[in-house]
């Protein structure tokens, strides 16, 4: 069984000979660069530098090699144009700050500051106040909010108009070259990073890509506005849907039938304990909005979408089954409610859990081999149970991972079936 | 002047900033002592804001409203506070760990801090651990709280933790741990005297760990 028909019906929700396995088709489904250099090196497949094709969060572009050993069965198409709003391509050297050698876009223009913190320039313009910064003995960037002093009387929802663009004509032409050419040479599960109906994404709100961000742009602010200047908010999300359907459109024609899921959303709506904000304001802003988007995809192709939202979003879940999502990731079995048993219970039948491999904040990182194969075992015995099941890690394989609890969690996944 | 004090409590609650200002105002023109209005009428308000969080009513944003709601009353009070001698219930130091540029949580700790009657030296972001020993060197320091929201950063707790203790400083402040990585078993382990999963929970931890 190849990776596309194993993940076909595990989206199916068929059982398969083991479960399907993603690894960095999403930079929310990665492994951090210097982990995978590491992993590589013992996987005997070179210690050449590694390709960071996720500049904000350092994370590594995977290798055919690579992706063959570990068993991984989809492959991502990404957006031609990053976080930091440059295109990922003419590669350059640049070691990572714990000494990995990489290499990274033409236009990753950076400084050191006095403090030894790496700061990073909006689409690669010196010109430009920086929209990033990676602390000194820190794993990635971070925004840097470039707010301007907030004119009450006029806020003008109109200000992030420029962060929601139709496609150009060159986005189009790739994302239709990269889907003929991956799904005529690979027999991967082809997985759309369309991300645009990431509605108030948070981590989109202080325009890293933009080299002037305009209007309210402080996450701080942010999440206070949504109640004191509802209909600022409802203005920009608004615009982002307009330009999300229509993009949509143009997306479906250039990618047709050769994806099998299209990454809808990546706004995070879950704490550590609990949503973060209430169902009634979910219902009121966000609920329409992704029913239509979702909606459009169901009735115009057969794609699958993809939700990703962190923490405990447990007593939302129903609220996104009625506006359409199919996916769910990461899987945040660590944060309350999250439980792996409950949630595939209660939800199997409606959700696929694309994540809740593994715990990355604790049992990746800190715990040992034999803690980690026992972790996935659990996970993938509870998730995978009728299929409805992509392995992954809870979020992106963290920095300082050691490399024996990585190989030692692949090993598990593709572990003989078992009783 | 009940009724003014009822609007100062209401709005506050509620997260009306601009009323909660104008309440605060009402109320020392009324001449009701500033001691008094903190103790029986602010503080018992976010400690209400507080309960909502806990039981579900609330949430982040509706938490963060009524923090700036707190913090612009507060801002009127205190120069009669100070004026009059009030004392607060402890002083905190707090930031997020070295290497980590997160600060919801953290502004959100601090804000709840303050409402609940605590002053607050908030270091901000990316604090190396010399930072947090400099600061409770500077003395008058009852409790530091450090945030992390990134696992790559957790362990730089530990070494704040350790190198108050190299300082022969550990017995004299209080040490609170909070963030998305952490728990209370975490907490125990890097030799942290509490953990708070929330907002909330800091305020009721730092008045346990400051004896009030």
């Amino acid at each position: 069984m190849n990776g596309r028909e194993r993940v076909r019906k595990a989206l199916r929700r068929e059982e398969t000979d083991r479960p399907p396995i993603d690894l960095g088709s999403t930079p929310v489904t990665g492994i951090a660069a210097s982990t995978y250099y590491r992993v590589r090196k013992a996987l005997g497949l070179g210690d050449h530098p590694v390709t960071v094709g996720e500049p904000f969060q350092i994370l590594a572009e995977l290798e055919e090699p690579v992706r063959r050993v570990l068993g991984v069965d989809t492959i991502g198409i990404w957006n031609p144009t990053n976080m930091f709003g440059f295109r990922n391509e003419g590669w350059k050297p640049w070691t990572l700050p714990d000494g990995t050698p990489g290499l990274v876009p033409r236009d990753f223009q950076v400084d050191v500051d006095a403090n030894g913190d790496t700061l990073i320039y909006p689409k690669g313009d010196r010109a430009a106040k920086p929209s990033g910064r990676l602390p000194k003995g820190g794993y990635y960037f971070d925004s840097i909010v470039r707010q301007d002093p907030i004119d009450e009387e006029r806020l003008d929802p109109r200000d992030w108009a420029e962060q929601f663009e139709p496609y150009s004509d060159e986005d189009l032409r790739y994302f239709e070259d990269t889907s003929r050419r991956l799904h005529a040479e690979t027999d991967y599960a082809l997985v759309g990073n369309f991300w645009q109906g990431g509605i108030g994404d948070i981590a989109h709100v202080p325009g890293p890509g933009l080299t002037h961000p305009k209007g309210l742009r402080d996450p701080n602010l942010w999440y206070e506005y949504l109640l004191t200047h509802t209909e600022y908010i409802q203005g920009i999300f608004d615009i982002q849907a307009d330009v999300a359907l229509a993009n949509l459109e143009l997306y479906r024609q250039v990618m047709g039938d050769r994806i099998e899921v299209l990454v809808m959303s990546g706004t995070d709506f879950g704490g550590q304990q609990r949503p973060l904000c209430s169902p009634r304001l979910f219902d009121q802003l966000w609920k329409p909005l992704y029913k239509e988007l979702n909606d459009w995809v169901h009735r115009h192709t057969e794609w699958k979408v993809f939700f990703h939202s962190c923490g405990a979003v447990a007593p939302l879940l129903d609220a996104f089954v009625e506006a359409g999502v199919d996916i769910l990731n990461p899987v945040q079995c660590s944060a309350a409610g999250m439980d792996p048993a409950t949630l595939k219970a209660k939800y199997g039948d409606r959700l696929v859990f694309w994540g809740g491999g593994v715990d990355t904040q604790k049992t990746l990182p800190f715990g040992t081999a034999e803690e980690v194969r026992a972790e996935v075992r659990e996970r993938v015995r509870i998730f995978g149970r009728g299929g409805g099941f992509v392995f992954n890690t809870v979020h992106n394989i963290q920095a300082r991972t050691p490399t024996e609890n990585v190989l030692a969690m692949y090993e598990e996944v593709r572990a003989p079936a078992r009783a | 002047m009940q009724d003014v004090l009822d609007s100062l409590k209401k709005a506050i609650e509620e997260g009306q900033a601009k009323d909660a200002a104008k309440a605060v105002r009402a109320a020392l023109d009324g001449g009701a002592e500033p001691g008094a209005i903190l103790r029986d009428v602010m503080v018992p308000a976010m400690d209400e804001v507080g309960r909502r969080y806990e039981c579900g009513d609330y949430f982040l944003p509706e938490m963060l409203i009524s923090a700036r709601a707190m913090k612009e009353a507060l801002a009127l009070l205190r120069p009669r506070l100070v004026a009059t001698d009030v004392k607060p219930a402890g002083t905190v130091v707090a930031g997020t760990v070295k290497g980590d540029l997160h600060d919801i949580g953290k502004n959100l700790v601090c804000m709840m801090l303050e409402g609940a009657g605590f002053e607050v030296r908030d270091l901000g972001v990316d604090v190396s651990p010399d930072k947090f020993v400099d600061a409770v060197r500077g003395g008058g320091v009852n409790l530091i709280a450090l945030s992390a929201l990134l696992t790559t950063t957790l362990p730089n707790m530990k070494v704040t933790i350790e190198l108050l203790k190299a300082g022969g400083l550990r017995g004299k402040v209080g040490v609170m741990v909070g963030g998305a990585p952490v728990n209370d078993k975490l907490a125990t382990e890097i030799g942290a005297d509490g953990y708070a999963e929330d907002a909330a929970g800091a305020v009721a931890l730092a008045r346990r760990l400051v004896g009030a």
